[in-house]
């Protein structure tokens, strides 16, 4: 189909305009994480505009900032990050692990009460987080988990219940002769799951881990809830470290070079995993 | 190699509103050791819940299935020493071929190896296995041809390809027993009869105990030592593929072996007349007064001129012709009647010409009324 010039003008247009939006934050971010502290600040404040380019770059802020990052230079970043890997390794594996369980539970166990627990766990979906944040944290301090990252990592053992609806419906496309030919092959159900269905998951596990590294590596609420001691922070918690007590943001631009820097395995993981992923994204859309 | 026993089983659903629905009911059932016994029917009739009983993989609401002697009704499938090839294959898409042929043997190896691990502190035992395995799967595939595919996946493979794969993972673990459940059923007809020979020469040289399922009647005459034929959740009748052709047990029976089927009229008999809508020929006398269906086979139907005496009326309706045979469709009082005769007696037929047919009257069957109406003669 051939398109008039002026349809294509508006497309790119429009196309140009969009990714324009996008990239504008991670552009200013990165260009604010490279100023001198003067300007950076007056770009803060409006009070001067930001260049394309900037004319000085300041490479030192980086190393600056992973010095100031904590309450021990060096060692604080060390620690934050470690913290944050530590999190979010085990929020995946959990997640991954329970969601695809019960997700092959509810899509190839026959129980009583299979649907109405089904729907009741899709429920839970429509709950909003601060709901249960009070609750939650009185239940996890009277288990003396505050300031461990028990609090953090132990749920995710527990699925979630979208990635448990995603695996669910996956697998219930799975022919269910594999299962009958696995069983007739000598495996229970638990290696059934273990060796035939999370192999054959592939797509949706890609998803359900990035999402869930993206959403535990970025997640500042629960850390600043749950762990209250400098050593224990995630990054998340540490990026707020640069800014002071009323919200002034003095060192912007440290505060930039580390968010460049938190962001990096996001978008490292990202195209590791696009292939994956995208094919799990389209997977559904078209049978076979 | 084993023997199956089957001592009227049965199967019932739970069906709508608390309803049972009995899918299949009351099968007897010996099958001897490395005997082929084809379970065949109409789609519906309970022959793949039957087979699916006798793995293991649904539950057995009624009566008592025996695998060599022992009853294995709450043993479950792994338990059961039998293999079970898919009509889709269900080959495991993320392993290769030869992983596939291994993967049963792998499984029963890790409990096994465990334990003589457990008691002896071996380790040498379980690369012997492996050793083991691998020429297992090594022998499979030469015995199959797989032997260039050992690397590939299943899907990339062709349908022939894969159905070969699946025979090559049943036979791999040697089991007492291997189930087939319409294993030919997507393949296309030219690979369908090149397949069922190689299955037929495999079954005489493994010297298995086969219960193999299908829908396909042919299929069935041309593998069965024993067929068994099914409709509503029974069994029809349980004999030779060669009897159930000569002498089926019913009417049922006698419409669904043979192609094309066999003709059934239904009509009345009286001293040596079959007679029905008011046109009569001429049958064996051992038929009492009664009413009754005849059945004869196309090629026991003659062709004679119209209006011949002897003969009941028709007019051709279709003409399909085979090469050495022909198939005739005659419309008469006695309604669509088939009649297949040598081509060159066929020659001269035409759509549009009015004949007269009769039977040859030392082949007809006769049938109690109904659908299953059991056999008179």
């Amino acid at each position: 189909m051939k398109r008039s010039p002026l349809w294509n003008a508006l497309l790119w247009f429009v196309l140009v305009m969009g990714t324009a939006a996008f990239v504008f934050p991670l552009w200013w971010m990165a260009v604010v994480s490279l100023e001198t502290p003067e300007r950076a600040e007056a770009a803060v404040t409006g009070s001067a505009g930001l260049s394309l380019v900037p004319p000085n770059p300041q490479f030192g802020n980086y190393a600056e900032a992973i010095r100031e990052t904590g309450s021990t230079p060096w060692m604080g970043f060390v620690d934050a990050l470690a913290n944050s890997i530590v999190v979010t390794v085990l929020v995946v594996i959990g997640t991954v692990l329970s969601s695809s369980a019960v997700g092959y539970a509810f899509a190839r166990l026959r129980f009583r009460g299979r649907t109405p627990v089904f729907l009741v766990m899709l429920g839970t979906m429509m709950l909003p987080g601060q709901v249960t944040m009070i609750p939650l944290f009185l239940l996890f301090r009277e288990f003396g988990w505050i300031d461990s990252i028990l609090p953090l990592v132990v749920p995710a053992f527990f699925g979630n219940a979208f990635f448990i609806f995603m695996y669910r419906q996956f697998i219930a496309q799975i022919p269910e002769s594999l299962v009958e030919a696995a069983r007739v092959d000598g495996l229970g159900h638990l290696a059934i799951w273990w060796r035939i269905i999370l192999p054959l998951c592939r797509p949706v596990t890609a998803i359900c881990a990035v999402f869930t590294f993206i959403g535990t590596w970025n997640d500042f609420l629960a850390p600043l809830i749950y762990l209250h001691s400098d050593e224990s922070a995630t990054l998340a918690v540490a990026l707020n470290g640069f800014k002071n007590q009323y919200g002034g943001l003095e060192d912007v631009h440290l505060l930039m070079a580390l968010s460049v820097l938190t962001m990096i395995p996001c978008i490292v993981l990202f195209i590791a995993a696009q292939k994956t992923f995208v094919e799990g994204l389209a997977r559904g859309a078209v049978k076979g | 190699m084993a023997t199956v026993k089957l001592t009227k089983v049965g199967k019932v659903y739970e069906g709508p509103q608390g309803s049972a629905v009995r899918a299949v009911e009351e099968v007897d059932l010996a099958i001897a050791d490395g005997e082929f016994c084809v379970l065949v029917g109409p789609s519906g009739c309970g022959k793949s819940t039957t087979l699916r009983m006798i793995a293991g993989l649904e539950e057995i609401s009624e009566g008592v299935l025996e695998i060599d002697g022992r009853k294995v009704n709450d043993v479950p499938a792994k338990d059961r020493d039998i293999a079970f090839v898919f009509q889709n294959y269900a080959l495991y898409p993320h392993l290769t071929v030869a992983e596939n042929i291994a993967f049963g043997l792998e499984t029963r190896r890790t409990h096994r190896s465990a334990l003589v691990a457990a008691v002896s502190g071996a380790s040498g035992a379980r690369a012997d296995e492996s050793a083991r395995i691998r020429e297992r799967v090594a022998e499979v595939s030469r015995t199959l041809g797989l032997d260039p595919l050992l690397a590939r996946y299943p899907r990339e493979l062709s349908g022939g390809q894969r159905q070969r794969v699946a025979v090559g993972r049943a036979i791999a673990r040697d089991p007492k027993v291997f189930l087939f459940d319409e294993p030919l059923s997507n393949l296309d007809a030219r690979l369908r009869i090149e397949t069922r020979t190689e299955l037929r020469m495999l079954h005489r040289r493994l010297a298995a105990t086969i219960v193999y399922v299908t829908h396909d009647q042919e299929e069935a005459m041309t593998l069965a030592d024993r067929l068994v034929v099914m409709h509503k959740g029974r069994v029809q009748q349980n004999a030779s593929a060669q009897e159930c052709y000569e002498r089926p047990a019913n009417r049922f029976v006698a419409g669904f072996i043979g192609t094309p089927p066999m003709n059934i009229v239904d009509g009345r008999a009286e001293a040596g007349v079959f007679t029905a809508n008011g046109v009569g020929l001429p049958v064996a006398p051992s038929i009492g007064a009664c009413p009754c269906a005849a059945g004869f086979r196309p090629d026991r139907v003659r062709l004679t001129a119209p209006n011949s005496t002897g003969s009941v009326a028709a007019t051709v309706a279709a003409v399909e012709r085979l090469g050495d045979r022909t198939d005739i469709a005659l419309d008469s009082v006695w309604g669509r009647v088939i009649a297949r005769l040598d081509a060159d007696l066929a020659a001269h037929v035409r759509e549009g010409d009015a004949v007269g047919f009769t039977f040859e009257a030392t082949h007809a069957h006769f049938f109690e009324p109904g659908e299953c109406g059991k056999r008179m003669n």
